[in-house]
């Protein structure tokens, strides 16, 4: 049966129509119509695979902007407890205290003011906890040691969670640059992703 | 640090039948993270007779398959398929592929996950040629990848060429209580009137360097006569022996393979560790662990023994592949005692710094970072929502074929 169908379809291209048709008891059908059938429902395929994909990605990057979101407010909370404690001396302890409550302000901005803000309280620590200083209450050790290792580790969550931002919007932009994907407008409305302009990671 | 206890899938994609570098930091790893208090499951190819630890699932035994120019140990295939997906069904919070480009299992889970994943690079290769050419299959898994770790800098480039992100540094780690705990092996520790030279690594193979070493050793048995140079790690010690001219012959200590435990003993009791390897190293563990078990370490200058060693502050550097160069580092070493006390000293407190306990914590803030950074299932893109339906589908149906 597969030979005789194989015969009837090579037959029938030559033809320029599909005679296996037929033998399954459907009208004949050209041969470039069954051509464009099968190049439609691919290219439906792969636009439909390409926006699924593309869904992903924006959904990534979104999912990474919440991370961020989150890694700052806890930086800040960090920042806050740390000059709550008293770890620094009064004066860096208010400085550091004024710029942490100041980000936890701004927690549900999302805009350049929010971008400095998390800026200054970044040079703040900087300013606060200079190496001499970090490495006196480490040797120290206690309550404020682990205060400070906490704040430290909550800069290591903001820079990663930034890293994964940026690493969603380079695959994101690699796949939006398609022309398939510029041509059939797959991006829908979505903007076009933008890099969060943070400084240079606290040195902590 | 860590908010809550995770559940945590980690893929090796090499077989748990022969030590590598991969397998050693998944092992270490994933014994850290269980003393955290994780739940940590380990997803490895092994066979059968090979005892693994309890917390690794077997994907059955592997095939050694030549790729990137080296054997390797790996399993694959559409029964292997499937049981990485029944293992992928425990609900992880987050999965952590090895090496994810290798045809492997991590490649298999790559593509079947659904929590969030953390990707690890470690090799460092040049360009792969099948890599590029596959690209297009590869990209879209690829994408799936949250979190990217590269151990080195190396690392860091080859993942940067493949896969065109810019992943997070994280070097491998050592427990280095562990290896500092040993304290010399009476039989290979140095003294002052017989100092010891050790070298680890396999003896035939090339970029490990032995034949620098051996070059090296007239012109340090003359310094020094009654130095022991004592070579530990697999190969043929005869036909080692037969490339020592016989008037040194007498100098040359062959170990062969030994145990973790004898390696730590025999580092903590030499007076120079000597890595002189020629190239292809992208990380460079093994000075980590000289300098943890307290070894002088002399190394070759490679980018990356030199970064290990705090360019030469932990470690002595010489010209790689230069025989003299290391023969008049080793000579004035094994010549001062002071210098050595003061590179062991310097080496503990660099060796600190890969501790499980500081780079463990640095893989966790990913794995954390990932979970936050996964969207919510339930109210994200309608993509989401009908790959997690089609999911519990899958797995009803797989259920009920299994009954």
């Amino acid at each position: 049966m597969g030979g005789v169908v194989l015969a009837d379809v090579v037959g029938g291209a030559s033809a320029g129509s599909l005679v296996l048709a037929g033998d399954l008891g459907l009208p004949d059908v050209p041969l470039r119509y069954v051509v464009l059938v099968v190049a439609l429902v691919l290219l439906a395929w792969r636009l439909t695979y390409t926006a699924a994909r593309l869904d992903r990605l924006h959904a990534r990057i979104e999912g990474a902007l919440t991370a961020l979101d989150a890694q700052l407010v806890r930086r800040a909370e960090c920042a806050l407890e740390l000059a709550a404690a008293a770890v620094v001396d009064p004066a860096s302890s208010l400085i550091l205290a004024s710029a942490a409550t100041d980000a936890l302000a701004a927690e549900d901005e999302h805009s350049a003011g929010r971008l400095e803000i998390e800026n200054v309280l970044t040079e703040t620590i900087d300013v606060a906890l200079t190496p001499e200083v970090v490495a006196a209450v480490r040797a120290e050790g206690g309550a404020p040691a682990e205060l400070v290792e906490r704040l430290a580790a909550a800069g290591l969550r903001v820079q990663l969670a930034l890293r994964m931002h940026d690493d969603a919007i380079a695959d994101c932009l690699r796949v939006r640059r398609k022309p398939l994907v510029r041509l059939f407008h797959l991006a829908g409305h979505t903007d076009l992703p933008q890099p969060v302009p943070l400084d240079a990671p606290q040195r902590l | 640090m860590s908010l809550r206890a995770l559940r945590i899938g980690i893929v090796c994609p090499y077989s748990f039948d022969v030590p590598g570098g991969v397998q050693l930091h998944v092992r270490d790893l994933a014994e850290w993270l269980i003393d955290q208090g994780h739940d940590v499951s380990v997803l490895a190819p092994a066979s059968p007779d090979t005892p693994v630890p309890d917390y690794v699932v077997s994907t059955g035994s592997a095939v050694p398959v030549r790729y990137n120019g080296s054997v390797a140990r790996l399993s694959f295939g559409a029964v292997v398929n499937a049981r990485v997906i029944r293992w992928l069904e425990s609900d992880f919070d987050v999965v952590h592929l090895h090496e994810p480009l290798t045809p492997s299992i991590s490649l298999l889970a790559l593509r079947a996950a659904t929590c969030p994943v953390v990707a690890t690079f470690h090799s460092a290769m040049q360009r792969s040629r099948p890599l590029e050419a596959l690209s297009p299959v590869f990209r879209p898994s690829l994408e799936r990848v949250s979190g990217r770790i590269a151990v080195s800098p190396a690392a860091h480039e080859t993942a940067r060429w493949n896969s065109g992100t810019d992943p997070v540094v994280i070097p491998n780690g050592v427990f280095v209580d562990r290896i500092a705990a040993v304290g010399p092996d009476p039989r290979w520790a140095g003294t002052p009137s017989r100092p010891t030279i050790s070298f680890l690594g396999r003896m035939q193979e090339p970029r490990k360097g032995l034949p620098v070493l051996l070059d090296a050793l007239p012109a340090i048995l003359e310094a020094c006569p009654r130095a022991r140079l004592l070579l530990a790690g697999p190969g043929d010690g005869a036909e080692v022996l037969s490339a020592v001219a016989p008037e040194h012959r007498h100098a040359v200590e062959i170990l062969g393979t030994v145990s973790d435990e004898e390696k730590a003993g025999l580092l903590a009791g030499s007076d120079v560790y000597v890595a002189p390897n020629t190239g292809g190293e992208s990380f460079g563990i093994i000075l980590v662990e000289g300098m943890a078990a307290g070894a002088p370490v002399v190394a070759s200058d490679l980018e990356a023994f030199a970064r290990v060693l705090d360019d030469g502050r932990a470690g002595r550097l010489f010209a790689c592949g230069d025989a003299d160069d290391l023969a008049r580092v080793v000579i004035g070493l094994v010549g001062d005692a002071s210098a050595r006390e003061a590179l062991r000293a310097a080496g503990r407190r660099r060796a600190r710094e890969y501790d499980w306990s500081v780079v463990g914590e640095q893989v966790l803030a990913v794995y954390e970072t990932a979970v936050l950074a996964a969207a919510p299932v339930e109210s994200g893109p309608l993509t989401l929502r009908f790959e997690a339906w089609r999911d519990r589908v899958r797995r009803r149906v797989r259920r009920g074929a299994g009954r």
